[in-house]
């Protein structure tokens, strides 16, 4: 049984149509990263998921429970991080961890919650008034956790937090899916999604537009990689030389600097290639496709079927 | 079991059990809990107190420090009169004033900052948030309430005054009630609308019309009934007073004015007392609506139409029992209310 299914989920408010027919399946276990720029329908989808909107047309469901029939069902089986949230204010934190823990009737150690989402023990006996966007950030986390969920969902988990925080959420994440639970996060922001994720889903303008895993995404849309190489000295002939490499879409030299996009696994082979031409390579970097280049392409490519 | 689970208090096992059994607790307890933490619990009490033990002892010492003694006639009927004189207007005027403050923004606040994200992603259902807003909204004014009356019944223990246990006893449970109903109301419209502001200009707004407006309206009805529709004599005063009934305010007065009267005929007397008409409308509302002897007496300011038992007595729907449900049937309406629209929108 999928975690997550999503069928022909329709949303509209108004005049405004924020998804279109999503189908989606995340199965249980998996990291699932849920992609898209802002205002692509990611927070719409997710507050289906919890009933907080509901769908148009089309309908949900979480473990096999309709979300709109037994909501309380999903989320006695799901933590929650969602977006544009607030804290009570006027509760410390650990008086927040407590009130998760009933009405979950969990039984977690809340200090050892503190220490996993990163938050101190004289901040958690504070009223959460005073917390930064951060530790609000760390603490609603750390309220997701508490039950040991069979599902995670995350929006935009890394907001306000600092790379220290960003890297221990993604630390948190792993370690919950090596425990089994399945995790379905979102973000504009591909890094974040790509160390973490086995498969994701990119939704543009209310629509799933693709689902596969990263390097999946990457090969089916060909923006490859680029790799940019320094040379000791400019040497005439490296580029033509790069480009005779299978594989490779263009290469261009631009003094001592050689760029070359769409190596991909032939990286070594170019490198070779320049070195026979006579290059002396000092040093190379590679960079990886960036979600906006990923979303670019299958624009462009629904832009040319169309 | 281990020995500490074995003494473990009731209070624990009673915590757990309501946990288990009811879905809406743990909010109810929340809400009651944040009241406490922030002392307004305390602050309200000390309020109600005030205003209930206030009068009353203001009366006590006037005739204690001069020459003369209340006779024993009034001494006896002492309790009765404060509650007829001012604690129902204490009740619908004031107390009711807190209770929609203590409830107007339960559901708006959550929204508006967004908490309510955070509520929601519980194991509870927008229901279980609005009965455990309710209920929970309903004990911090409750509470208070309770504990001013507590007093004001220790005073009036304390005092040369009768106290009457079992008519004071229904005093408070019909005043409870209202704290329940109005709770209910306040949380309903905060789940009904999208901002605190709306939904205190609801609150405002129920408050203004039942306590002012309600019966002028009831009163338009019955006019509109006689001129235009041809509906007069009996059938339109049923009609007045079945409107004058459903206002929660009126019938906590008119329940708790029966309790306080000693008589045999006292629900006959309490509705009858709800109308200011003129003579042949008063002997109709007492003979054909509250099937009871209409009799003219001379008073001061001429003559007064006075409604005794006798006859059948005040048909079911009109009595004590039939007042009470329909006062009940608010909680049912706040219900309605917050279900088409709390739990259909999108948050």
């Amino acid at each position: 049984m999928p975690a997550i299914e999503l069928d022909g989920v329709t949303k509209r408010f108004g005049d405004v149509t924020a998804l279109r027919g999503v189908d989606m399946a995340v199965d249980e276990g998996e990291v699932f990263g849920f992609l898209g720029p802002n205002g692509a329908g990611k927070t719409t989808t997710i507050d289906i998921l919890l009933d907080y909107v509901r769908p148009t047309a089309g309908s949900a469901r979480v473990f096999g429970h309709d979300v709109r029939e037994d909501p309380r069902a999903v989320r006695e089986r799901t933590g929650v991080l969602p977006e544009g949230f607030d804290v009570y204010e006027r509760l410390t934190g650990r008086q927040h961890l407590a009130f998760v823990r009933e009405s979950k009737a969990a039984g977690d150690d809340v200090d050892a919650v503190f220490e996993r989402v990163g938050l101190e023990p004289d901040a958690a006996d504070r009223k959460t008034g005073g917390y930064s966007r951060g530790m609000k950030q760390r603490l609603v986390l750390g309220m997701a956790l508490v039950g040991d969920p069979d599902l995670l969902i995350l929006d935009e988990p890394s907001t306000g937090l600092d790379p220290n925080g960003a890297r221990r959420m993604r630390q948190i994440v792993r370690e919950e899916a090596e425990d089994g639970t399945t995790v379905f996060f979102s973000s504009h922001i591909l890094s974040q999604v790509e160390a973490v994720c086995d498969r994701v889903a990119i939704l543009q303008d209310g629509e799933v537009v693709a689902t596969d895993t990263v390097e999946g995404l990457r090969s089916a849309v060909d923006v490859g990689s680029v790799l940019t190489v320094s040379l000791a000295a400019p040497v005439d002939g490296v580029a033509e030389a790069a480009e005779r490499v299978d594989g490779v879409e263009s290469a261009r030299s631009d003094g001592a600097t050689v760029t070359v996009t769409g190596a991909g696994d032939e990286k070594m082979a170019v490198l070779t290639a320049i070195e026979d031409a006579g290059g002396d390579v000092e040093d190379f970097s590679v960079e990886e496709a960036s979600l906006d280049e990923l979303f670019a392409a299958y624009t462009d490519r629904t832009g040319d079927e169309q | 079991m281990s020995d500490a689970g074995g003494d473990r208090s009731g209070v624990a096992v009673l915590d757990e059990a309501m946990r288990e059994q009811f879905t809406w607790y743990v909010v109810a307890k929340k809400e009651f809990n944040d009241a406490v933490r922030s002392k307004g619990l305390w602050a309200l009490s000390a309020v109600f107190t005030l205003l209930f033990v206030l009068p009353a002892g203001r009366i006590w010492w006037n005739q204690r420090s001069s020459d003369q003694q209340l006779g024993q006639q009034a001494l006896d009927i002492g309790m009765q009169f404060f509650i007829s004189r001012f604690y129902l207007d204490t009740v619908t005027l004031l107390v009711t004033i807190v209770v929609l403050f203590v409830g107007y923004a339960a559901v708006t606040k959550e929204k508006e900052s967004g908490s309510l994200k955070l509520l929601l992603s519980l194991p509870f259902t927008r229901r279980d948030v609005i009965v455990g807003k309710v209920l929970g909204r309903s004990a911090v004014a409750a509470v208070p309430a309770a504990i001013g009356f507590g007093l004001t019944a220790v005073f009036f223990a304390l005092t040369p005054f009768t106290f009457k246990a079992g008519v004071f006893l229904w005093f408070v449970l019909f005043s409870l009630t209202l704290v329940v109903v109005i709770a209910a109301i306040a949380v309903s419209i905060s789940g009904a609308v999208s901002r605190n502001l709306y939904s205190l200009a609801g609150s405002v707004f129920v408050y203004v019309y039942f306590n002012f407006a309600w019966n002028s309206l009831a009163n338009g009805v019955g006019n509109l009934l006689s001129n235009n529709l041809g509906i007069g004599g009996p059938a339109r005063w049923h009609i007045v007073l079945f409107l004058k009934l459903f206002n929660p305010m009126q019938a906590f007065k008119t329940l708790t004015n029966s309790v306080l009267s000693e008589r045999a005929n006292a629900a006959q007397t309490a509705r009858f007392g709800m109308f200011r008409q003129g003579e042949t409308e008063m002997q109709t509302i007492c003979a054909d609506v509250l099937k009871g002897q209409p009799r003219t007496v001379q008073g001061m300011l001429g003559n007064q139409t006075v409604c005794q038992g006798g006859g059948s007595g005040v048909p079911f729907y009109f009595s004590d029992a039939a007042v009470f449900v329909y006062l009940l049937a608010w909680i049912a309406v706040a219900a309605g209310i917050s279900y088409y629209t709390f739990d259909r929108v999108d948050l």
